[in-house]
């Protein structure tokens, strides 16, 4: 079974300290949880997504088939004049421009629920649930070639760089 | 790191500024002896608009961070204050424009307004008189509060702990000042300068949207000149961070702007009114089409698309590329409403490459001295380490 080494901070200045330490020792830190956004903590973890680029195709989608849409009711299937205008027109725009927000925010969201495995009234997977309130965490992935001195060191550095605590959790924590 | 930093204006930049302006005297000289008197005032109102328009542009992007008390930009507010102290050089160009005024607005002349209803309606505000009053009245503001501000600013760099703190509460406060009068006035100015040349014509949001444009250019220039700085060794804070703050700032306005740009148009097709639809006819349907379609793919599309990549805009050639698309955007959005009311031909040729070359040059040499007569960053502001450090 999988374990995880997570080590408890009271105060976000201190844990981006924490991190640049274990990560100067060599050690792979897994994932960091946050009551808030904290600055800066995504390029120290060199974390990558690929969520803008998704949200930029979402959204081109939207364009398009919006576009289609509107071209298809007004253009082919029900033409109708009014007030000489061309059939084609420039009044598309909007529609298609709020469209493509709503298109792009929507599926984003949703691409998010279902990469985090997230739906109404899921229960919660967190190692320290105080990470919702006013605790961070540092997580460790426990890999079977660690030996115990490694697994010792870790829990040193931690401490030593401000930990107010250092539990083992088991949840099944996949980062 | 060294707070001291002092710009050098070197030697090089100032010949071949210097020769620009010659080239730009040269070239209006010329485009008034050949007699293309209406064309060469048009010239010289596009190239003061456009250079009147960036340093108040840049003022804003200044009072702005100060009212918001953004901490990333204090290191670059020396750039807009440099470029505020145009307005001097700028009013002093404005009063020759006052010799062309008959040729290039219709409503100078007292007899065209006798025998024209509307014009005669206009005349209670649109009058020579009241025009150079207001003209006189905003220019005056401008500079004093400008003024004010760099002073400030300057006397920050010797002020003592705890003098510092004080004057930065009075840069905010005068910001909040400046916002106000620059919004309100730069509007009416627009309308007087831009507007007016087509007198029967009007749209509410022709004011608001040469404001944003102003905004939008005068950001890039800034975002230009900090980079071309750190280039040449300056400005050794400008971390990624920061060029990513930048280029924000311009994605943002340009998107700005190109709804501004659509709100004036869309609303003027869509009721088809022919009093309004008047200003669109020769912009779409003569020979002014290229420029009618330039001017939104260079201020809007361009900007909009590649600086969506983010990795664009967190380098140097990304950053400058747009930069300079978006100088040429604003060239083009000026000669589009600038020309179609006043010169019966158009083409592009000596005069209106010759005029922007020199009044670029003017520009780029006071930019220059300016920068180089105080401390290229504000070094006793309370928000420096903050900018300094801003390393995520």
């Amino acid at each position: 079974m999988r374990t995880n080494i997570i080590g408890i901070y009271e105060d976000d200045e201190v844990l981006l300290k924490a991190v640049d330490k274990l990560q100067e020792n060599g050690v792979k830190v897994a994932d960091v949880m946050s009551p808030f956004p904290i600055h800066g903590i995504f390029e120290r973890l060199n974390l990558t997504t690929r969520m803008p680029l998704a949200t930029f195709l979402y959204g081109a989608f939207g364009t398009i088939s919006v576009f289609a849409f509107l071209y298809w009711t007004s253009v082919v299937s029900y033409p109708l004049k009014f007030g000489g205008k061309p059939l084609n027109t420039l009044s598309f725009i909007i529609i298609m421009f709020v469209l493509t927000i709503f298109v792009g925010t929507f599926f984003t969201f949703m691409t998010y629920f279902i990469r985090e495995k997230m739906y109404p009234g899921k229960e919660v997977e967190l190692p320290v649930p105080e990470t919702t309130n006013d605790k961070f965490v540092i997580v460790v992935n426990k890999t079977e070639e660690m030996t115990n001195a490694d697994i010792n060191n870790i829990n040193k550095l931690m401490k030593e760089s401000g930990a107010i605590e250092i539990i083992e959790s088991d949840v099944n924590y996949n980062s | 790191m060294d707070l001291d930093i002092k710009y050098k204006v070197g030697g090089t930049f100032r010949i071949a500024t210097i020769l620009m302006v010659l080239i730009g005297i040269i070239a209006i000289v010329m485009g008034f002896m050949s007699g293309e008197t209406d064309r060469t005032w048009a010239n010289l109102l596009l190239n003061n608009f456009y250079f009147l328009s960036l340093a108040i542009g840049a003022t804003f992007w200044m009072t702005m961070s100060a009212i918001t008390q953004a901490g990333w930009s204090t290191a670059y507010l020396r750039i807009p204050q440099a470029m505020s102290m145009w307005l001097v050089i700028s009013f002093v160009l404005w009063f020759f424009m006052f010799f062309g005024i008959h040729d290039l607005y219709h409503w100078t002349h007292p007899d065209a307004v006798a025998h024209d209803p509307i014009l005669m309606h206009k005349s209670g505000y649109l009058n020579v008189p009241f025009f150079t009053i207001r003209f006189v009245i905003f220019f005056a503001l401008w500079i004093l509060l400008t003024f004010l501000l760099r002073n400030m600013s300057i006397k920050q760099d010797t002020a003592a702990e705890g003098e510092n703190v004080r004057l930065f509460e009075k840069f905010e406060f005068t910001s909040k000042i400046t916002i106000f009068v620059l919004a309100f006035s730069f509007s009416l100015f627009a309308i007087d300068w831009l507007m007016s040349l087509d007198p029967h014509w009007y749209s509410t949001i022709y004011a608001f949207k040469k404001f944003v444009s102003a905004f939008l250019h005068g950001t890039a220039i800034i975002t230009a000149i900090a980079v071309l700085l750190h280039m040449n060794g300056y400005l050794p804070m400008l971390t990624k961070s920061h060029k990513a703050d930048f280029s924000r700032y311009i994605f943002a306005l340009s998107i700005i702007w190109g709804y501004m740009w659509l709100s004036q148009y869309l609303l003027i097709w869509y009721a088809n009114i022919p009093e309004e639809t008047i200003y669109y006819v020769p912009r779409i349907m003569s020979d002014y089409k290229e420029f009618f379609y330039a001017e939104l793919i260079l201020n809007w599309l361009i900007p909009f698309l590649f600086l969506m990549w983010n990795r664009v805009g967190k380098t140097n050639w990304g950053l400058l590329t747009i930069t300079a698309v978006l100088i040429i955007g604003q060239w083009v959005e000026l000669y589009m409403s600038i020309m179609p009311g006043t010169v019966d031909s158009h083409s592009i040729s000596y005069i209106e490459i010759g005029s922007f070359i020199g009044y670029f040059g003017l520009f780029a040499l006071v930019i220059a001295t300016v920068l180089s007569k105080a401390n290229l960053i504000p070094k006793h502001h309370p928000y420096l380490m903050e900018s300094l450090h801003d390393d995520h």
